[in-house]
């Protein structure tokens, strides 16, 4: 009965892409110029190439688990380490730049979500989000709410600044049923 | 698991969800100065209305909604993020928001299940 599982798994980690924002050039912004009130927004959204050709795509046929929930939860204090070390490593004395940033940002999210994905958790997506910020007497409220199965879904969090600059890193698994 | 394999196409449909989240964000902090007495509030009424909208839509997913509001003093912010998931099902859809006063930054993930 665990070989099935374990095909299945290995049969799923295959299918399961992972996307980058390194891939920059494939950012669509799409400039919504409403002036109501005098604000402005813009969105953007990552569009891979062939996305498009997927609706004569056959449905996925996915046999029964019969599994309830995870066999293997997600460690959350391991992540949590996780973020600490590549945080602290990568930022201890360096001073807000932007272009340092913007590569820093990038550069942490890939390599704490290889990091992630080396622990092997079976079954669960990965979402890395890093923020990465100037210190300049402003003020800032970051907050996430999220809709999902609380028993077998969880987050993970670590916040770090020094004199110039502050990084946020959070990690949310999601059991995928 | 049956009515998963009906052939039914949900995918991560992303002018719609933008569209949701810029009617939170507007009805929330529309007109407003930033006040930091206010921001923990409009913060979480902004995703609180994001994810309400987005469970509405019905769809076979679980959603996590991010938003960064900043107040403008000049500072710098960069954000990155990093998924492991399946492309053909699922997304995430981000809507940057400024006015006089503020940046609102909403991101939201929709990952099928």
């Amino acid at each position: 009965m665990s070989d099935i599982a374990k095909e299945k798994a290995a049969r799923l980690l295959r299918k399961r892409g992972s996307v980058s924002s390194l891939s920059s050039h494939e950012v669509k912004a799409k400039e919504f110029l409403g002036k109501t009130k005098d604000s402005m927004s813009t969105v953007s959204y990552m569009d891979e190439p062939g996305h498009h050709d997927d609706l004569p795509r056959p449905a996925v046929q996915m046999e029964n688990s019969y599994q309830l929930g995870p066999t293997k939860r997600f460690p959350v204090v391991t992540v949590n380490n996780i973020l600490k070390d590549v945080l602290t490593s990568y930022l201890q004395e360096k001073k807000y730049e932007a272009e340092l940033c913007r590569q820093m940002t990038k550069t942490i999210s890939e390599v704490i979500k290889a990091r992630v994905k080396e622990l092997m958790i079976p079954r669960y997506k990965i979402i890395v989000v890093i923020h990465i910020g100037q210190l300049n007497d402003q003020s800032m409220h970051i907050g996430s709410r999220c809709l999902w199965d609380p028993t077998s879904d969880t987050f993970s969090s670590y916040a770090f600044n020094n004199t110039s600059l502050f990084a946020l890193a959070n990690v949310y698994a999601v059991y995928f049923e | 698991m049956d009515e998963l394999q009906s052939g039914e196409e949900t995918s991560f449909v992303v002018d719609e969800v933008s569209n949701i989240i810029k009617e939170a964000v507007e009805s929330a902090i529309g007109g407003n100065a930033y006040q930091h007495s206010k921001v923990n509030q409009w913060t979480t009424n902004v995703v609180e209305q994001t994810l309400s909208q987005l469970t509405k839509l019905g769809k076979p997913f679980k959603y996590i909604v991010t938003c960064v509001i900043m107040q403008k003093n000049g500072a710098g912010l960069h954000t990155a993020s990093s998924c492991f998931w399946d492309n053909s099902s699922d997304g995430n859809c981000t809507v940057r928001w400024e006015n006089k006063t503020m940046y609102c930054i909403v991101s939201a993930f929709g990952l099928a299940i």
